[in-house]
């Protein structure tokens, strides 16, 4: 994780999360999901990004956040997760993507840590920091 | 007969005695004599005529001295048997002339009674006449008698044919009292009849301008109305207007929605487009900051951009809030305009309904008024009419009355000739003299007052035209009354009164003294009745010829027509 590094700001729910900016490959409008049986409440299912599979985890549960009042998951931030050495590509089905900011590591009050990091706050908003490194050691 | 002894030459009904040529003798012989004497002379003029012929013609002379000679004697034979006749007559002229006395004394009897008219006693002292003159006699008796009969019928009949005439005057008389009074009670509601239809003919006329005032009401609220459902219909058309222009403005509401949307979406892949632009910038390092700042306008941008969308959308939210309140207005202002409209033709009709009714009643009114008036004026002639009929209902009555008087008049007249009638004794039972005669002869033949009183109980109801029969003796002791049928309180109270007085001094028992036979009273007062009534009066003589008293048969007046 970087010093000062770029996240960029997603609803998840009622949560607003900061995914490390070099952990998006790209944000998209949602893509059409394709379920799959007998999978995990996360996992919502299958969809197709540059001729490969590409699998759209919810990123709302993901967090632990309550879902919101009608869940329509307008957009599809497409990132790496995993460790560096073993990443993939996920998609993170989210409310919204609000734009790109700037999260001093000062700032963030470490938690447990894992795909939580920790709490920051970014115009008096409370942004829970994600590391997307961890979502593959889940 | 009367009809036998009806004179041709007189008139009729008029009895007059034919003459009859006397029978005896002497007439004979005078006629004998003096055609004798004719004789002699035409034969004395023939033989004189022959004689001087004879001479004139050269006949011997001594056939006219034989001829002459014969005419001398039988002139002298005819003289001595007309001289012998003279001389035998006057032999007999003393004892004609007594026996003429003793008839001509008999004749005066008889017409003595005739002229008292007693016909049935004239007739009895025609004993002892010539046969032929009592023949004669009785003949013209019994046509006198006949003729008072029928005048006695006629008398009856005039009067009752008075009676009648007075009933039926009498009845008409009430009947065009009763006429007159319902004319008048006629006239008077004809008149107020008249006088109603004068009301009704003026409430008419003011019906009728009432009416064409309502009309013209009618016709200015007709009018009116028509002007208010033209401005009713305009102002739904202009409703019509907005609220096609309102749907028109939430047609292009709709596409300006469509508008923002494709803008939001825009806005979204631009925000989306400059997340990535950061996103790549950043994965360039460095060298993609700058691509980052760019980025980041570009999201910023985006984001205005969603901001204004998000602006027009709230004001074309309100902008379509109004335009459907407009609608819904216009809606209901159409529909309250429809209502207004519906409202206006319907009071419109009405109005021409009311304008129609106002018509019809203005025009019934005209003719109600017409034919009042035309009624008024009918009413008045009928009213002019009765007046006239009144009038000739009065002078009817009045007639009536005048009727009911001569009718009176004509009663009174047939009593008159019934007691002209009366005033002769018949030989009838419907002749009161008679009657009162022939009840005093009855009486006569008993003598105690008690029967005297039976006989008289028996006799009068035979006779039903007797009101009350009496008998007072010449001594004023005893006076009989009977009456007809039963006798009420009043009419005895008023027998015992006239039995306390004298009855001598009453005009019937007076009459007999005074003429010595039968009498008939003029009508008077009765004591023991009260009421008019006329008498017959009889003496009634004793076997010796004395005077036992006097009968009196009363008629009442009121019934006299029954005789």
């Amino acid at each position: 994780m970087s010093e000062a590094g770029s996240h960029l700001l997603v609803r998840a729910g009622d949560f607003v999360c900061a995914l490390p900016l070099q952990s998006v490959r790209r944000v998209m409008r949602a893509l059409t999901v394709h379920p799959l049986p007998g999978a995990t409440a996360e996992l919502k299912g299958l969809s197709e990004f540059a001729g490969e599979p590409l699998p759209i985890l919810d990123l709302a549960r993901l967090v632990g956040a309550p879902p919101g009042a009608s869940p329509a998951f307008p957009v599809t931030i497409v990132a790496w997760a995993g460790p560096p050495e073993a990443r993939e590509t996920v998609g993170l089905a989210a409310e919204a993507a609000l734009g790109v900011v700037s999260v001093p590591a000062s700032s963030v009050v470490v938690g447990e840590g894992g795909f939580v990091v920790g709490e920051a706050s970014v115009a008096g908003d409370v942004v829970r920091v994600l590391n997307l490194e961890a979502l593959g050691r889940r | 007969m009367i009809a036998n002894r009806v004179d041709a030459g007189a008139p009729a009904g008029v009895w007059s005695p034919r003459p009859e040529r006397p029978e005896g003798e002497p007439p004979a012989r005078i006629a004998s004599a003096a055609t004798g004497w004719l004789i002699v002379l035409l034969l004395a003029l023939a033989g004189g005529g022959l004689l001087a012929r004879a001479v004139s013609a050269g006949a011997p002379a001594w056939t006219a001295y034989v001829f002459a000679l014969g005419s001398g004697l039988a002139v002298v034979a005819y003289g001595a048997s007309v001289f012998r006749f003279y001389r035998r007559l006057e032999a007999r002229m003393p004892a004609g002339e007594a026996e003429s006395r003793a008839l001509a004394e008999r004749l005066v009897g008889a017409f003595g009674e005739l002229g008292a008219g007693d016909l049935v006693r004239s007739v009895e002292r025609t004993a002892g006449l010539p046969k032929r003159v009592a023949e004669v006699f009785q003949a013209a008796a019994g046509a006198l008698s006949a003729l008072a009969e029928q005048i006695q019928d006629s008398s009856i009949e005039v009067a009752s044919a008075a009676d009648e005439v007075n009933g039926i005057a009498s009845e008409l008389a009430s009947g065009s009292s009763e006429q007159a009074a319902s004319v008048v009670e006629i006239t008077a509601a004809m008149e107020e009849l008249a006088r109603t239809a004068s009301q009704i003919a003026d409430s008419a006329s003011l019906q009728a301008s009432l009416a064409d005032r309502a009309e013209a009401a009618g016709d200015e609220g007709s009018a009116a109305v028509d002007e208010a459902v033209g401005g009713v219909e305009e102002v739904q058309k202009r409703i019509t207007g907005i609220a096609s222009r309102a749907d028109t403005l939430g047609t292009r509401s709709k596409e300006i929605y469509r508008v923002l949307d494709l803008i939001t979406e825009i806005a979204d892949e631009t925000h989306i487009l400059s997340l990535n632009a950061a996103i790549e910038g950043a994965a360039a390092g460095v060298e993609g900051r700058r691509f980052a700042v760019v980025a980041e306008e570009v999201r910023r941008l985006a984001h205005r951009s969603q901001e204004s969308v998000d602006s027009v959308r709230g004001l074309l939210d309100e902008f379509a809030s109004s335009i459907r309140a407009t609608i819904v207005a216009t809606e209901e202002g159409s529909k309250e305009a429809t209502r207004v409209l519906e409202r206006a033709v319907s009071a419109s009709a009405a109005i021409t309904s009311l304008r129609a009714a106002a018509g019809d009643t203005a025009r019934v009114a005209r003719q109600i008024s017409l034919a009042t008036q035309q009624q008024n004026a009918a009413s008045d002639e009928v009213v002019l009419t009765l007046r006239e009929v009144s009038q000739v209902v009065q002078r009817m009555t009045g007639g009536l009355k005048q009727l009911s008087g001569t009718a009176d008049r004509l009663n009174r007249l047939g009593l008159t000739i019934q007691l002209l009638a009366q005033s002769f004794h018949l030989d009838s039972p419907r002749s009161l003299k008679h009657l009162a005669e022939g009840w005093a002869a009855q009486l006569g033949a008993v003598a105690a007052p008690g029967d005297k009183e039976r006989l008289l109980d028996e006799l009068i109801p035979q006779v039903p035209f007797v009101e009350m029969a009496y008998f007072v003796d010449v001594a004023g002791a005893t006076a009989i009354l009977c009456f007809q049928g039963r006798v009420s309180e009043a009419q005895r109270a008023r027998a015992a009164r006239a039995r306390e007085s004298d009855l001598r001094h009453r005009p019937w028992y007076r009459g007999v003294l005074r003429q010595g036979r039968t009498v008939l009273t003029p009508p008077y007062e009765s004591i023991p009745t009260g009421e008019a009534c006329l008498t017959a009066a009889t003496p009634l003589f004793g076997p010796g010829g004395e005077l036992l008293g006097v009968l009196g048969i009363d008629v009442n007046i009121n019934g006299w027509t029954r005789i």
